[in-house]
Order: C-alpha cells, then sequence, then structure tokens
C-alpha cells in the first residue's frame, strides 16, 4: 500500500535522524586544574623571641562538599604571651598545591584578613603588613594573649576588590572560619 | 511539531428558505475547506451553539444543518488540532424577504478565517494572549508578558531574569514549546530564564495544568506555546516596527519584521525578525542596582512552502543575551547575609550606568528546524519536525581568578553547553465514524551537556522515547477526550570525583494519560473536567549538585537515588461569556507523589567560608490546590471592569508542613474606558489597574534567614490608540506607568528579596508602525 510505505519511510527517517550528530559528553569531562579553590588555611603561631611555631590547620582536601574536613585543629595559645601570626592558604586539590597566600599578597589591595577572638580579651590582633593603599591586609601580625580562657577565633580573608577601605564591611567572605581557640 | 500555525478557512453558505408547513425550516449548509490545500476537511464538527444538534462534515467537506427556527445564532466549527472556530448567523432581521425567495436564489456569505491550530487538550483551561494585548506587553521579557493570566506568576532574579510560574510549579516543571519544539535550556536554575525572544510570537498561550500526553515528561505543572503567525504565502511584502523605551533602566527595545512571499514562486513565504535591546541599571524607589543592564540581539529567518497537501517549513531563530547581575547579591557566607538582611538595603551602591560587568551571564540559544506535513486525500494527515537546538550558556562570578595569568583569559567560570535533538512524528488520522479524531505520534530527544569551570552538575547524555495515542469524541453538546503515552528516558552522567572519571546510567519509564469532557450547555455558558498525570525525571543538579549556592547562602546537595516525580492533576473549569460580563472559575487540586524540593537539613555544613545551612534533594508528597478567577463586566457603555484572583494552598503531605518558594495569592483589578471608534482613532483606551500580592504566609516555620516580604499593592495607568495612516498603514501608541507610586517592595518568590527592594516606577512608551497587507 502506497501510504504504508510512505509512513514507513518517514518514520524510518525519523529514526535516523534522531541518532545523528550524536556526541559522547563522556570525551569532554577533563580534569580543570584553572578553577581555584582554597583547601587549607593554615595558622602559625611563633612564639615572641623564640623559634617555636605551632601550625593550626583547617584542611578540606576536596573543597565544599564531596568529602568532609578533614582537619579543624583548636588553636591552644599560652597566656599573656605575644606571638607573630602568619597565615598560609593553599590549593591541595592540585597537584603541586598552589599556594593562594601569594596571590593573595600580589593583590594586597583587594585582601583583607580579619581575626575576631571571642570573648575579645583571648587574643588582641595587630596588623603587621600594608597595602599600597596603606591599610592592613594581615598576612603577618601581632597576636597578644592575655588571662588564660577558652573561645572562639574567627579567620575571615574578606575579598574587597575596588572597595577595600581598612573596614571588614564591603566584599565577601573568601574564607570564613571560627577556631576554637583555648589560652592555658 | 504542533507549533506549525495552520490556517483553514471555510466557506459558509447560508441558505435561507420557507417551507410551506413550518417556520422553523431555515438551514445552513456549507463547506469547510484546509486554506493550503483547498481540500475539503473530513470529520469536522459544526453545531449550532446552545442547541444540541451538531453534524459532522462528510467526505467531501461538507455540512448540512436543517430545521432552524429563524433567529440568530452562534455556528461552531471544531476539528482536533485547530482552535474552536465561531460566527454569529443571522436568520432574522434583514432577511426577512428573501424567505420569498426561491431556494435557487442563495444568500451566500463568504467567511475567510485563520485558525490556529493548537494541540492542547480542549478539557485542560487554555488561555492566550494575542493582538493588542499582547502588544502591551512589548518589551518585556517572556515571564513577565505572561503574568497577565490567572495562575501565572514568575521566579525572579533581580528584575531582568524571571522564569514563568504556572499554579506554583516551575523550572523543570513547566514545558515550553518554542514555534512548535521543546524548548532544552538549562531550566533547573532559578536565575536561568527561558532564552526565547517573545516579538517572535503573535500569540502566547498557557496550557494549566498536567499535559504530559501530549507535550510529554515534564509538564507537570503547564505548557507554554509561544507561536508566530502563519507565514504570509504568496502575499505582498508587509511589516512592522515596534519601538519600546522603558524609563527605569533607560531601556531601549527595537524589534522589526519583513515578510512576504516571492513573486513567480507560488507557495512560498518568508519572514525575517530581528530585536536589539540595550537597559542600564535598574532603579528601586530609593536607590540605583548596580551592574544590572542587559544587552540582547535575536533574530529569526523563516521560509515555507505549501502546495495542495504538502507543506514544509523552515525556521532559524538566535537569541543572545548578556545580562548583568545585582552585584551586591554575590554572597560568601551566612554572615554576609544576615548582614545586608539587617541593614535593609544593599551595602553596593551605584549610579546609572549601561555598563554590565562582572557577575554576569551570557547565553546565546540557537534553533533551527524543519517541518513537514501532508494531507492526504482520505483525511489522513502527517506531520514530522526535526530540530537542533545549541544552548550555551557562560556565567562569570563576581570575583576573577586571583591567579594573574589565569583572570587574563576572562574565562567564564561556569560553562554550559547543551545540544538538544528532537524529533517528532505525528499522525492524524482520518475520523473514525465521522464521530472519533484522533493523534499518535513518537517523539524523540537526544541531548548532551557539556560543562566547563568550577564543578556544578556533570556533564551527561541522555535520550528519550515517547509514544502517544489521543482521541476526542464529539457528540451532542459533549466532547470527550482520553490519551496516553510512555516515555522512556536513558540518562548517562559523566564527572570527576577525586581525579578519577566516574559515569553512571540512569533509565526512567513512565506511563502518562489524560481523560476529559467538556460540556457546552448553551451559548455562553459550558464546563470542564480534565484529569491528566505527568511524570519527570530528577534533572542532574537534584542528582549531583555538591557545593555553596551563592545566591542564596545554602549548601545544596543532590541524591542519585532520587526517582521520577509524578503528578495526578485534576482540573476543572466553568466559563460563562455573555455579551456584557464574561467570568471563568477554574479550580486544581495537583497531587504529586515523590515531590523533588530541598529540604532543610538540621546540622550546618562547614566549608572554608563558614557553616553553610544545608540542604539536601529530598522527595516527598505534596499537594497543591488552588483557584483561578477572572472576570469582566461592562459596567456602562465604553467602560468595563476586570478582575482576575489567583489562589494557591500548597502542602507537604508527608511531613505535615508547608512547602518553601510558593507565590503569595493575588487579585488584579482594572477598569477600563473604551472610547468610542473614530474615523482616524482605532481602539483608543485609558485604562487604570492596581495589582494586590499578599504576603506568604504558608511557609515552614523557621526556613528562611527572613520572614517572606509583606504584602504590597502597585497601581498602574495604560493608555493607548491606533491610527490609520493611510489605507495601508497603521501606527499604535500606547504609554503606560508601572508601579505608578513609586512603591518599595519587595516579592517572596524573587531571588533579590534578601538584598533590595524590587523595581521602583517606570513609565513606558510604545510605538508600532505596520505596514502592507
Amino acid at each position: 500500500m502506497k501510504m504504508t510505505r510512505k509512513i514507513t519511510w518517514m518514520i524510518l527517517l525519523a529514526a535516523a535522524m534522531s541518532f545523528t550528530q550524536c556526541k559522547d559528553a563522556g570525551d569532554d569531562v577533563q580534569i580543570d586544574d584553572e578553577n581555584e579553590l582554597i583547601t587549607s588555611v593554615t595558622l602559625k603561631f611563633t612564639e615572641e623571641g623564640t623559634t617555636n611555631t605551632t601550625s593550626f590547620s583547617y584542611k578540606d582536601a576536596d573543597g565544599d562538599g564531596g568529602n568532609a574536613p578533614t582537619q579543624f585543629d583548636t588553636v591552644a595559645l599560652k597566656p599573656n604571651k605575644t606571638y607573630t601570626l602568619a597565615i598560609e592558604l593553599l590549593d591541595e586539590s592540585k597537584t603541586p598545591a598552589s599556594n593562594i597566600t601569594e596571590e593573595v599578597a600580589e593583590e594586597s589591595d583587594e585582601h583583607l584578613f580579619v581575626y575576631t577572638p571571642t570573648p575579645s580579651t583571648l587574643l588582641t590582633y595587630t596588623y603587621g603588613d600594608k597595602d599600597a593603599n596603606n591599610y592592613g591586609i594581615g598576612l603577618t601580625g601581632k597576636a597578644v594573649t592575655t588571662t588564660a580562657g577558652t573561645g572562639k577565633l574567627k579567620v575571615q580573608l574578606r575579598h574587597q576588590p575596588g572597595s577595600k577601605n581598612g573596614t571588614p564591611s564591603p566584599g565577601s567572605d573568601d574564607v570564613n572560619l571560627e577556631f576554637n581557640l583555648k589560652v592555658q | 511539531m504542533n507549533r506549525i500555525v495552520f490556517s483553514f478557512f471555510f466557506v459558509i453558505t447560508s441558505l435561507i428558505a420557507r417551507a410551506q408547513t413550518s417556520d422553523c425550516a431555515c438551514f445552513v449548509k456549507g463547506v469547510v475547506k484546509d486554506q493550503h490545500t483547498g481540500q475539503p476537511i473530513v470529520g469536522a464538527t459544526v453545531l449550532i451553539v446552545g442547541q444540541n444538534s451538531g453534524v459532522f462534515t462528510d467526505e467531501n467537506g461538507r455540512y448540512e444543518l436543517r430545521n432552524l427556527c429563524p433567529g440568530a445564532y452562534t455556528l461552531e466549527c471544531r476539528i482536533i488540532g485547530y482552535n474552536p472556530f465561531r460566527e454569529k448567523l443571522d436568520l432574522t432581521a434583514g432577511h426577512e424577504e428573501n424567505f420569498n425567495l426561491l431556494e435557487q436564489e442563495v444568500h451566500l456569505k463568504d467567511v475567510e478565517i485563520t485558525a490556529h491550530r493548537t494541540d492542547a487538550p480542549s478539557s485542560q483551561p487554555l488561555s492566550t494572549i494575542s493582538g493588542s494585548d499582547l502588544e502591551k506587553t512589548r518589551g518585556q521579557n517572556l515571564a513577565e508578558s505572561l503574568k497577565g493570566f490567572t495562575g501565572v506568576t514568575s521566579l525572579q532574579t533581580g528584575s531582568s531574569i524571571s522564569k514563568p510560574v504556572i499554579h506554583g510549579l516551575h523550572s523543570n516543571r513547566i514545558l515550553i514549546m518554542n514555534n512548535g519544539v521543546r524548548q532544552e535550556g538549562q531550566q533547573w536554575g532559578s536565575e536561568h530564564a527561558p532564552e526565547i525572544d517573545p516579538f517572535i510570537a503573535t500569540r502566547l498561550s498557557v496550557v494549566k495544568g498536567a499535559a504530559g500526553v501530549r507535550y510529554g515528561s515534564d509538564a507537570i505543572g503547564g505548557v507554554i506555546l509561544v507561536e508566530p503567525e502563519e507565514l504570509p504565502f504568496d502575499k505582498s511584502l508587509s511589516g512592522e516596527l515596534n519601538a519600546v523605551g522603558f524609563t527605569n533602566g533607560r531601556q531601549g527595545v527595537l524589534s522589526g519584521t519583513l515578510q512576504g512571499g516571492i513573486k513567480g514562486f507560488k507557495g512560498f513565504g518568508w519572514r525575517a525578525q530581528g530585536t536589539i535591546k540595550r537597559g542600564g541599571n535598574i532603579r528601586t524607589p530609593n536607590y540605583f542596582l548596580d551592574n544590572t543592564g542587559i544587552s540582547e540581539k535575536n533574530f529569526s529567518l523563516a521560509a515555507g512552502y505549501r502546495k495542495k497537501g504538502l507543506g514544509i517549513d523552515v525556521f532559524y531563530s538566535r537569541f543572545d543575551t548578556k545580562i548583568g547581575i545585582f552585584s551586591g547579591s554575590h554572597i560568601g557566607s551566612v554572615t554576609d547575609l544576615l548582614s545586608v538582611i539587617e541593614n535593609g538595603e544593599p551595602f553596593v551602591k551605584s549610579g546609572f550606568s549601561y555598563n554590565i560587568g562582572r557577575p554576569n551571564q551570557n547565553v546565546s540559544h540557537e534553533l533551527i528546524k524543519a517541518e513537514t506535513h501532508y494531507h492526504f486525500q482520505n483525511g489522513n494527515r502527517f506531520q514530522w519536525t526535526i530540530a537542533r537546538q545549541l544552548n550555551d550558556r557562560n556565567e562569570f562570578d563576581l570575583h576573577r581568578p586571583r591567579n594573574d595569568s589565569i583572570a587574563a583569559l576572562n574565562h567564564p567560570e561556569l560553562t554550559f553547553k547543551l545540544t538538544t535533538l528532537t524529533n517528532d512524528v505525528i499522525w492524524d488520522h482520518k475520523p473514525i465514524a465521522g464521530k472519533l479524531a484522533g493523534q499518535l505520534g513518537i517523539s524523540t530527544l537526544y541531548q548532551y551537556n557539556l560543562m566547563d569551570g568550577r564543578p556544578l552538575i556533570p556533564n551527561f547524555n541522555q535520550f528519550n522515547i515517547g509514544f502517544f495515542w489521543m482521541e476526542r469524541y464529539v457528540k451532542n453538546g459533549w466532547e470527550l477526550e482520553a490519551g496516553m503515552r510512555y516515555d522512556y528516558r536513558t540518562l548517562t552522567s559523566f564527572r570527576i570525583v577525586n581525579r578519577e572519571k566516574v559515569s553512571q546510567d540512569f533509565k526512567f519509564s513512565n506511563f502518562s494519560g489524560t481523560l476529559g469532557a467538556t460540556r457546552n450547555f448553551s451559548e455562553k455558558f459550558s464546563a470542564r473536567l480534565n484529569f491528566g498525570t505527568a511524570w519527570r525525571a530528577p534533572n542532574v543538579s537534584e542528582l549531583f549538585s555538591d557545593g555553596v549556592h551563592h545566591g542564596a547562602a545554602a549548601f545544596e546537595k543532590g541524591d542519585a537515588t532520587l526517582q521520577p516525580e509524578k503528578a495526578l492533576n485534576t482540573i476543572a473549569s466553568i466559563k460563562y461569556a455573555g455579551p456584557k460580563f464574561t467570568a471563568e472559575l477554574g479550580g486544581y487540586y495537583n497531587i504529586i507523589s515523590d515531590f523533588i524540593y530541598l529540604k532543610p537539613q538540621s546540622e550546618p555544613i562547614l566549608t572554608v567560608r563558614g557553616a553553610f545551612p544545608y540542604f539536601k534533594y529530598t522527595q516527598t508528597d505534596a499537594t497543591f490546590k488552588g483557584i483561578d478567577l477572572s472576570a469582566s463586566w461592562e459596567i456602562v457603555k465604553y467602560t468595563t471592569i476586570s478582575s482576575k484572583l489567583s489562589y494557591l494552598r500548597v502542602y507537604d503531605q508527608r511531613n505535615n508542613n508547608y512547602l518553601v518558594m510558593i507565590p503569595s495569592n493575588r487579585i488584579d483589578n482594572q477598569i477600563k474606558y473604551e472610547l468610542p471608534e473614530d474615523a482616524k482613532w482605532h481602539k483608543a483606551y485609558f485604562s487604570i489597574g492596581n495589582l494586590f500580592v499578599a504576603q506568604q504566609k504558608r511557609v515552614p516555620p523557621a526556613s528562611d534567614f527572613m520572614a517572606p516580604p509583606k504584602a504590597y499593592s502597585l497601581w498602574n495607568v495604560q493608555t493607548g490608540t491606533t491610527f490609520n495612516l493611510s489605507e495601508k498603514q497603521q501606527l499604535e501608541v500606547g504609554i503606560a506607568v508601572q508601579n505608578l507610586f513609586n512603591v518599595a517592595y519587595r516579592d517572596y518568590l524573587n531571588r533579590f528579596r534578601y538584598y533590595a527592594d524590587d523595581m521602583g516606577r517606570n513609565v513606558s512608551l510604545r510605538l508600532k508602525w505596520k505596514f502592507g497587507a
């Protein structure tokens, strides 16, 4: 029958069309090393007048999601001491690990580290570095402890492109971590 | 496939004759023909509205209605796949003298109608906007243009990105048929608006409720049909130019169309259309929103050929947009979000600028399609549509990469390239016994997604095949309809887990069905009832999301074990359409089992940017019930009051709780004064309207960072007219003011409600110059 032939022809052609140009999206999956992550944040406290450095880290090797953070140390300090505080940010999802601290240093006029202890009596922080506009950066600084006690130390990296004015308000958080703080 | 706008015309021959014995011996007879082919349409129903008399056209397309008393009637003609056509007949006044005439001395009446083919189930509510109502929405995006329908709202990301919401459902739960092709973009994202230029369409329609049988899976909430006009076969050159200016955002839109036939090539028609849009920062009543500009360039080309029963159409369209995302909406952590909420207005301030900086999204969408159909002499009709869509979405984050060499490349942080091939074959079978008309079809879809940048969703290949069958039976004022569909879908995902490629296979299949009835009680009064089912397979973002959503300060996690969600929708409506008063009341009850939603988890999740509220894609059983009411009443001559009410209640049955992100109830009132027609002025009108949107109080406790925004009330005024410049030239002018009193408000379904107010006063001027046939 003429019509049946026409129908068959159309269906066959239609089916053929639906499979042409098929591409496998799987071939295109590749590891992307351009993507920036911060997977580890390390606070390095060096007691003044000594070379005793203690490090406290937050590590989430695969970034947000996936596996849970593997390390989140309690910052343990001695009372009535002055420390030099340096911070290191790494992206360890890449090989070799990329050093985000250096990138922050290069764009220091867009970044501000903020260290906030609660209660505020536990620790006093003073910036030890300045950017081109004479605002603090916080890659290095001084932390002075007083009496013993426990609380929190909030560490923020504020990303403030074009709006940095020395205060934490502008911009948004690139890092926002609350370490447990123990001064004893 | 179904997007091919199809015209047909009726030749109605009214014969009025007096019989010797009875006065009720008038009759109407004629033939129904297809405009393209000139061939008779077999099996069309012709009936007198309000009477239980109806006939079918015979194999020559002829019909005859006998034994009519003198009087005024409305003749209606229906056939599956076409909108019903109505024509008023007057068998009384002015024709009395004809009663003495012989049958041969015919009072002949030729009526030419262009009717549009829609395949929507007739028992489901179909609302359409076209003509001057559509003109009033010109310059706005697709979702905004649809907001005039009851039960339709929008999900917004600021003022420039909006997605349609039907009966509380949106994104992947709504299907958009662009020119007959399923629009395939990255619908899952709330800031991923449909990539369609509304200027393409001369008709926008909304099918409310589950319409899975005809349109395929995903149509749980409804279907939006974007349809252009039929190509001007063998007509002379014509065209239109639209210019729209908005004060807010200092936005300008220019759109033009040229179309015609080709001399010497019988049966050809073509159309070229293009739109340019440019806007800058949006102003709320008290401040500008930084980086909210838009730039859009779209065009489309169409050509077609008709000969006898054969029709061929090709269509190409390209949509290209660059949209700035309000820079104050980039949130690094929950602390950031809470402080901007507390501040009550954004920290980022700016003046007016057309500049579009980071964050922004650049999206292009390309559609190429070919469609062919053939009418067989015996009433069968075949249609075959193939289409290819390329969706290229690039999203740029607020922050450039810190590494200078990478930053210099200025790559988008997110790129999605989605390619979709669709293929549909539809057979309208010839009417069986003159009473049963139906349609059978096969649809296939092949799709692959390539993703680059910050990991968000995996790459995937998807294949879908569906078979459907629908039948319609018409008798004695009743119209019964039934249909079913089977879909089978495979999905293979590819992603990197711990530097290894992982692929996963999914298979989904399901049946959908529809059952409906329409009853025409009288010329003015009708009722409809429809039961429809639809299903939706979980999409890749629901299966694999794993990260922080920066607009919502939420950590969202997918679940690869999700099952498809299934909807059973009951929708009923009654309609009264009189000369002075029209009302339609509709109610719906949509039960969605295994409804996929983001469930808040009790423990927050820790990231380097702090602890984020943790949401997991979870399934529950939800009910969506609501009422749509629209009424208009001509209180005195030329003055009409109209009201539209949308009421919706949604409940999570499994957890005995409300669900989040459900549009609030609203009522829209308008009073319109139309000036009497004048030789030079046409359709001159002035209207004042008010939209009241209630506060959404039905939200789960403690589900959000801030309570849903308060109720708001917005006033608008509109005026316009049409001038006939010459016989073949028309100029249409419209002026509108939205948010007349510059009210500061926020909407619950606007993602920016945390950060900033909605758009302030906006005055627009609209000009449309139309020339040619």
